[in-house]
């Protein structure tokens, strides 16, 4: 006694034994497969199901209304294999692939963004030890809760240092499976392809809304945004060779470690403005009475670009080296934003002289701004 | 014979193309026809290879179908030659023959 399956081919209901229903699913799964090339994919389908069914209703009668496992081997071979009929010399690569692939290709982890949270770290780790994704999101989850914090810093690190996949092998290298399994790989990049697209369209338009925001204040601190200016209206660069494995782990992380210091130089340099304008000193330190105060305030930027510029351009860099592309528009600039914003806050929850500090920069701003709307 | 079936696969692969063609040249035809057409010949051929390849030669606008109502069933696909198939057809034959002509040539 075996299940029954029922399917639709081409609009019409078969019934099927279910080791019938596993067969025939195999042979489409590799028809699919050997076509992932053809530009007629679909209507080669769609005719094979049909060219299926009709064999199929040889096999039916009144009497008769399931196809049992044998006839369904029997119609299969009569098909014969699905022949990829693609773009010509397509067969030769391909036979190579399928001689390497049963050894199997090396795992490796990446991040895996078509199925990501927040960056895919964590679907990375689930697919690199073949877990569910939400048991690793839960497992970092309560070590954030146990650690109070640190796991948040372990995921920062991570997200940094592990490249997300990017080209199919990665994605199939990712998940151990044989990278010559087409279907998977088209899916990879289809999915792939979207989320680029996506991401690369709100990327533009937060850049821009950004730049709109922060030009005018940029004018009087530019020595330090030049750079970015420029990176962010030249057009997209050619992608430079692939970068390593390893490579993308060390750019991973110099990538955070440049963003963390000149995160840190802006805290800084924020810092030093705000104390200056609200208590005319610098942590303790008072400029000479003959010294104007616009010129402190100069000097304080001045000193703030020469020091942090480097550190951005190695950022910038590392940035680069991570994307394959020689320039990455604002999106370094803002992860150390975003790095100052958690800081600031850590230090306004933890810190109470900061807070302090902030509050008072909150009043030299609000009268700064009413002075001048006055 | 079957020795000669396996040697010469690779060389009737590369003549399916022509044989399909061929028989669609003669009349309009569904893929039950060619495949009966070819069955007893050493180009026999099965649906999972017949497909992919008219669908090529469609792509490529030598062959062209249209949808007819069958009696029993659902409509079927009938296959024809078209005038772009027709002249690469001649032009497959003139070689052919230029290649027997070679051979019968060589041998002297």
């Amino acid at each position: 006694m075996e299940r029954v399956v029922t399917i639709n081919l081409n609009g019409n209901p078969y019934q099927l034994e279910e080791p019938a229903y596993d067969a025939l699913r195999a042979y489409m799964d590799r028809a699919q497969a050997a076509l992932a090339e053809n530009p007629d994919k679909a209507e080669i389908v769609r005719d094979l199901e049909q060219a299926i069914a009709d064999k199929c209703a040889g096999y039916l009668s009144p009497a008769k209304s399931v196809i049992s496992r044998d006839e369904m081997s029997r119609i299969l071979t009569e098909m014969g294999p699905v022949e990829g009929a693609a773009p010509e010399g397509a067969e030769a690569p391909r036979a190579e692939s399928f001689g390497g692939a049963s050894e199997g290709p090396r795992r490796r982890l990446y991040r895996i963004k078509d199925r990501a949270v927040v960056s895919g770290v964590c679907s990375g780790i689930g697919a690199y030890f073949d877990l569910d994704p939400n048991v690793i999101r839960l497992l970092f989850i309560l070590a954030t809760l146990f650690t109070s914090g640190f796991g948040i810093l372990v995921y920062i690190v991570l997200m940094f240092a592990i490249p997300s996949a990017h080209t199919s092998e990665e994605w199939a290298a990712a998940h151990g499976v044989p990278f010559n399994a087409q279907e998977i790989i088209d899916r990879a990049k289809r999915e792939y392809g979207k989320f680029a697209d996506d991401s690369a369209k709100s990327w533009r338009s937060e850049q821009r809304s950004w730049r709109r925001e922060w030009r005018d204040q940029q004018r009087s601190w530019n020595t330090s945004f030049r750079s970015w200016e420029t990176g962010a209206n030249a057009p997209a660069a050619a992608p430079t060779k692939p970068v390593g494995y390893a490579e993308r782990i060390f750019a991973g992380l110099f990538a955070f470690i440049f963003s963390v210091i000149t995160a840190a130089f802006l805290i800084a340099f924020l810092i030093a403005l705000f104390s200056y304008l609200t208590t005319g000193a610098i942590l303790g330190w008072e400029a000479p009475n003959d010294v104007p105060y616009w010129l402190v305030l100069l000097i304080i930027c001045i000193v703030y670009g020469a020091v942090a510029t480097p550190f951005a351009a190695l950022r910038r860099t590392s940035y680069a080296t991570l994307n394959g592309r020689r320039d990455v528009g604002a999106a370094d600039d803002f992860i150390v934003l975003v790095l100052a914003a958690v800081a600031a806050w850590f230090a306004w929850v933890y810190v109470p002289e900061a807070r302090e500090l902030m509050e008072q920069s909150y009043i030299v701003v609000r009268d700064f701004i009413t002075h001048w709307t006055n | 014979m079957s020795d000669a079936n396996e040697q010469f696969a690779g060389l009737r692969k590369g003549l399916l193309e022509f044989a399909i063609l061929t028989v669609v040249s003669g009349r309009t035809v569904y893929v039950g026809d060619i495949l009966a057409t070819l069955a007893p010949t050493p180009f026999a051929t099965q649906e999972g290879t017949l497909y992919p390849l008219l669908s090529k030669l469609r792509r490529e606008e030598y062959v062209d179908y249209q949808w007819v109502e069958s009696g029993q069933g659902p409509p079927r696909k009938y296959y024809q030659l078209t005038d772009k198939g027709a002249a690469r057809l001649e032009e497959l034959a003139a070689y052919w023959r230029h290649l027997t002509t070679t051979f019968e040539n060589l041998g002297r």
